[in-house]
């Protein structure tokens, strides 16, 4: 599904993304680790066409997410770590004008279709300045699958959210990937919900890729580890040595 | 095509909920409506002014003098101040957060997730308000029509209402080189506050300094010997009002305004088609800015880094 070789993305003063090269296969639940500042929003920043690469490239489904930004761009939905969503507008408005510009044919039955699978179709005329975060992050994951992506770029979906819609999004995000097929690449630091969420897991720190299976082969490699924040922590310190 | 369109009209219902925006908007048709109210009032004054001296004169028996030529849509002249005025600002209130604040608020994220040309964005917003500033003089445009019709007691001809309507053109041009100097500083600024205070200095400049000193400069065309009783014209010191004139779209559209208010004796009177061909440099000079600046402002959006 997404293929990336020898991608590297430097700043004046920084080395963003160091020679990363990954392969995330079709339907798997991505999950990208690291710590602030390691180089994930930037990876999922090329992934998802916002920024070029300086050097390298990114196939999604064999299309280039350089030269062929605008088909990458049909198949894809994006989730930013703050939505941002038009206050004065509705939930509705919102995600017409969204679905709309993601070419969605019958955009309002997508949007039932949407809301209904997030269990949130109470909410589609309120507007949404007066939405909490975490119905915000609903709406937020209702415009990036009204297409019906193939692929989901998610920037730390359950970033600043409570227990409760922690657990919401997780279920949504599991939901989606089963229902609807969708793959998920999602940028978190919140090993525990990684551990239950994704399939597949990569570990970036200052922008070097330092690992990338199956959660299972991880767990199977590192089999005296206890937990994935083990894991997690002893690669780090083994790339800092 | 599909983004552009979808751009424009979320750009217009947007508007439409802004209440600082309507508050404009409401000042503005206010501002129309008391424009022709003056306007037939001080003509109506005019008319009473002239029976006053026609009475006068019949009772001393001495001669009357011609009745003044009076052009119903001069009653809407004041219409040109008030755009340059409030209709400018109007736009630049449209323009000035247009693409920073899609910046700030994160949603050009979204949008450039979509597939949409980077050009959609900024043809989409100039779109959408284009759509707004144009129901907008279509609502001055009835208004004025009625109030027109309601004060003079009588209907403009269809060779007035094309005036109004050309008129009408004219100040959409006029007000859309503003939003689109702001829309431009918009993908030029972080700071919006910023763009707007450097917006409202060019208004100034625009609409009211650089006409200013070419008015002062106008004052010095003509020589006046007091002694002789004789008034010399100073071509150059004319050469150099009007070349200060050019400085400002606003004493452009004016002039244009004006003429086709018909505010102005020597075009009042001729055809539309006659005045338009007078008028053309000055209307290409107003249609100039919109279009540099919108190429420039997708430019700008073509280079924005997004992380």
């Amino acid at each position: 599904m997404l293929h990336a070789e020898h991608v590297t993305k430097s700043y004046p003063n920084i080395k963003a993304l160091d020679d990363l090269s990954l392969e995330v296969s079709d339907g798997a639940i991505f999950g990208f680790l690291g710590h602030n500042g390691a180089g994930k929003t930037t990876a999922l920043s090329i992934c998802s066409t916002l920024i070029l690469p300086s050097s390298g490239r990114v196939t999604i489904q064999g299309m280039d997410v350089v030269k062929d930004n605008l088909k990458v761009r049909k198949i894809l939905g994006y989730l930013p770590e703050n939505v941002a969503l038009y206050g004065e507008l509705t939930v509705r408005e919102n995600l017409r004008f969204l679905g709309r510009l993601s070419e969605v044919r019958k955009v309002d039955a997508a949007i039932d279709d949407a809301l209904g699978l997030l269990g949130f179709s109470q909410w589609a005329d309120r507007r949404v300045k007066t939405l909490s975060k975490g119905m915000r992050q609903r709406v937020g994951v209702a415009q990036a699958i009204l297409h019906k992506p193939k692929i989901l770029f998610l920037d730390e979906p359950t970033s600043g959210l409570d227990p409760e819609g922690t657990a919401e999004i997780r279920d949504i995000l599991l939901r989606i990937n089963a229902e609807l097929g969708t793959t998920i690449f999602m940028n978190t630091h919140m090993l525990s919900e990684a551990t239950r969420t994704c399939s597949d897991i990569g570990i970036i720190n200052h922008g070097k890729l330092l690992l990338a299976d199956t959660l299972k082969n991880i767990e199977k490699q590192y089999e005296d580890c206890k937990s994935l924040e083990e894991i997690y922590f002893r690669i780090g310190k083994g790339a800092a040595k | 095509m599909t983004g552009m369109k979808n751009i424009a009209g979320k750009e217009f219902r947007s508007s439409f909920r802004n209440m600082e925006f309507l508050l404009i908007v409401g000042v503005f048709l206010i501002m129309s409506i008391v424009s022709v109210y003056i306007g037939s009032t001080t003509k109506n004054a005019e008319l009473k002014a002239y029976e006053d001296i026609v009475a006068t004169a019949t009772a001393a028996g001495t001669e009357i003098p011609a009745a003044p030529v009076i052009y119903p849509l001069a009653i809407l002249k004041n219409l040109v101040e008030y755009i340059v005025m409030i209709g400018s600002v109007l736009a630049i209130f449209l323009g000035f957060d247009a693409f920073n604040g899609e910046r700030r608020g994160g949603t050009l994220r979204l949008m450039l997730t979509k597939p949409v040309r980077r050009s959609s964005i900024i043809l989409g917003k100039l779109s959408g308000a284009g759509l707004v500033v144009g129901l907008l003089l279509a609502a001055t445009l009835i208004f004025n029509i009625v109030l027109f019709d309601f004060y003079t007691g009588v209907f403009p001809n269809n060779a007035e209402i094309l005036r109004v309507v050309l008129f009408l053109l004219v100040a959409f041009v006029y007000m859309m080189d503003f939003y689109a100097g702001a829309l431009y500083v918009s993908t030029k600024t972080r700071e919006s506050s910023y763009g707007f205070l450097l917006m409202m200095v060019v208004w100034i400049f625009i609409s009211f300094v650089i006409p200013q000193v070419a008015e002062s400069q106008k004052s010095y065309a003509y020589a006046i010997n007091n002694i002789a009783g004789t008034v010399t014209q100073v071509p150059e010191e004319t050469v150099l009002s009007n070349a200060i004139g050019w400085l400002s779209p606003a004493v452009q559209f004016k002039s244009v305004g004006n003429d086709l208010l018909q505010a102005v004796d020597e075009t009042a009177t001729i055809g539309i088609g006659r005045l338009l061909a007078a008028d053309l440099i000055k209307i290409l000079y107003l249609i100039f800015p919109s279009v540099l600046l919108t190429i420039l402002s997708a430019r700008e959006v073509k280079k924005e880094a997004i992380l």
